[in-house]
């Protein structure tokens, strides 16, 4: 359980994130989700006491996390692949990191084998690639047998392989009744995984609210068709509230007619369908819209070079 | 400062076992689960991961001695300061024929002389001490250790410790061996030596090893001070071992008695046989040496608990 109250970072002039307020609760994956710069890392830096608030306050499992007297039991967090040592191999970083609270070599070597890690065990961390230093970070998120685990863009880098695993060992997590926090900025990635969702957008928060409702908030009420007699079946439905578009000669999408009608309708004529699909706008599209507003960094597409339009 | 009274100790290990599918919860579902689960007991045969002192001190020295730098630079400060000393030693056999004349009992020169690898290895080892306080900031490192051990001030203490039990072995070996080693050989040259037992000459040995751990401290908390490796050994080379001699040099005298506080210079009040007219006396050096550690970590200790990491 992890409660944020009134959170504010503020570094300088730059507000990071500004008056926060939600619970990210155990039994669930809890997506936080927002496009670059919109405070998810700091975020999660504060609710490990990294960064002190500026006003606000956090809270793990009712205390603040700098007076746990089990941390890293309390808290397994991947915040990036970067913060291990270049120098010391993948074991000897679990090893020191893991002793803190008194965590062996078994349950290192056994952690290293869950994450795939064996083989390269005794590598130089700096030698890892992006997907290898995701996985020693995930490794020394649960080195402890954590209650909460919280991992800051976790499937960057893996491949497609590793995200699967990801997401799995994820769901499995928080079928354990773990608190399972994970940020991402692609909406794609938390459709899969999450159970609810944060939204976030300039350090603001846009949307706390379950996965299935926010999928239900991306209906609309268009139905794809398709048929060989996908003529006759738009002269039939041609009505003033009914928008009928075609992409192809088989093919029709239609605006205004629930699909049961659709289908009554070409049965009851004797057309044959192929498909009757009632679509969904992509979650994707669904995301940028909420957070169009609050996006801070714009990609230019002019041929200019990137821009950074707020950024200072 | 690990072993903070518990408010409640097993409020991390409750485990809600309900079934739960992979679709979203319904509401009713995640509020009854919402409920802080603050007071289940402990699960039996769960270790205990309980933080304590005596475990990040582990944590620090597992760090310290998977390093291959560590190593590297231990025995770089063996042989700087055997080496040296048997080279300055051998060199002097050939120089010099008499007696010193500015010598104590038993002539104090022969003390410095075997002493001489000290003045090199107390880089080496200054350099190891900002390596154990600044290298985690440049590599990331320190958001892992410091989400580890949130109370962040163990870090600094198993730090120094992990550190004193690293170093303290190879100087103590490194004076004895370069004082037994620079004595064979000025004795087989013919040159004056002092025995161990010739009055000031423990205190000596001693306080050179002293020194050289003292330096590799103030390394250490100008390391977690400035959170930079260039940095901090810039302003150990610079502030602490080159500004005494630069500033004594070039200020007037009347300077000398606030120049006579600094700690290189404090130092040498307990390194050298006979201390210099302008300098403290051999004790009051080594208490003003231990303030500048003590103030040197203590600055480290604020810079470490208040700002972000």
């Amino acid at each position: 359980m992890i409660q944020l109250q009134n959170l504010t970072k503020r570094y300088g002039d730059v507000v990071a994130v500004d008056d926060l307020t939600f619970d990210v609760r155990p039994g669930i994956v809890t997506g936080f989700l927002g496009p670059n710069g919109a405070g998810k890392s700091t975020t999660m830096r504060m609710i490990l006491g990294l960064d002190r608030p500026t006003s606000g306050s956090v809270t793990v499992n009712g205390h603040t996390y700098r007076a746990s007297t089990a941390p890293l039991h309390e808290i397994g967090a991947l915040l990036d692949g970067k913060a291990v040592d270049k120098g010391r191999s993948a074991r000897n970083h679990l090893l020191a990191l893991g002793a803190t609270v008194g965590v062996g070599a078994r349950r290192v070597d056994e952690l290293l084998d869950t994450v795939g890690l064996t083989e390269v065990a005794h590598k130089p961390a700096g030698s890892f690639s992006l997907g290898m230093g995701q996985r020693l970070g995930i490794a020394s998120a649960l080195l402890a047998d954590p209650s909460i685990v919280m991992l800051d863009e976790p499937v960057n880098g893996l491949d497609p392989d590793g995200i699967l695993w990801v997401r799995s060992f994820l769901r499995s997590l928080a079928a354990e009744g773990r608190t399972v926090f994970l940020s991402s900025h692609l909406m794609s990635e938390m459709e899969l995984t999450a159970d609810h969702l944060i939204v976030v957008g300039r350090g603001r928060l846009i949307r706390d609210v379950s996965m299935a409702e926010f999928i239900d908030s991306a209906w609309t009420d268009k139905v794809r068709v398709v048929s060989p007699e996908a003529t006759a079946l738009a002269g039939l439905l041609a009505a003033p509230e009914v928008t009928v578009t075609s992409s192809s000669p088989t093919e029709l999408e239609v605006e205004g007619v629930p699909s049961a009608e659709i289908g009554e309708l070409a049965a009851r004529h004797g057309l044959p369908l192929h498909e009757l699909v009632p679509l969904h706008a992509s979650l994707e599209e669904a995301f940028m819209e909420l957070t169009k507003e609050s996006v801070q960094y714009h990609g230019r597409t002019d041929g200019a070079l990137l821009t950074a339009e707020t950024a200072r | 400062m690990t072993a903070r009274v518990p408010d409640n100790p097993t409020s991390t290990t409750t485990r809600d076992k309900a079934d739960l599918t992979m679709t979203a919860p319904s509401p009713d579902r995640t509020t009854a689960r919402s409920a802080p689960s603050a007071a289940g007991p402990r699960p039996s045969g769960k270790p205990a991961y309980r933080i304590t002192v005596a475990r990040v001190i582990r944590s620090e020295w597992i760090k310290l001695r998977t390093l291959r730098s560590t190593w590297v630079m231990l025995a770089a400060v063996l042989l700087t300061i055997i080496g040296l000393g048997a080279i300055a030693a051998a060199s002097t056999t050939g120089a010099v024929e008499g007696p010193d004349d500015g010598g104590g009992p038993g002539g104090g020169d022969a003390l410095s002389t075997v002493l001489a690898g000290a003045g090199l290895a107390v880089v080496l080892v200054g350099v190891l001490g900002v390596l154990v306080g600044a290298r985690e900031y440049s590599s990331g490192m320190i958001r892992s250790s410091l989400s580890a051990v949130p109370a962040r001030l163990p870090v600094l203490w198993a730090k120094v410790v992990a550190f004193v039990l690293a170093v303290v072995p190879v100087v103590l070996v490194g004076v004895f061996a370069a004082f037994a080693v620079g004595m064979a050989v000025l004795d087989a040259g013919g040159a004056p030596t002092v025995s161990w037992s010739d009055e000031g000459t423990a205190r000596v040995v001693l306080g050179t090893a002293g020194y050289l751990v003292g330096i590799g401290l103030i390394g250490l908390a100008l390391g977690l001070l400035l959170r930079s490796t260039a940095g901090a050994i810039s302003a150990l080379l610079a502030g602490v071992l080159v500004l005494p001699t630069l500033a004594g040099a070039l200020l007037p005298e009347s300077w000398d008695g606030l120049l006579k506080y600094l700690p290189s210079n404090a130092a040498s009040a307990f390194t050298s046989t006979v201390p210099p007219e302008s300098m403290l006396g051999a004790g009051t050096g080594a208490a003003v040496f231990i303030a500048w550690i003590v103030v040197a970590l203590a600055g480290a200790a604020v810079t470490l608990t208040r700002r972000d990491a």
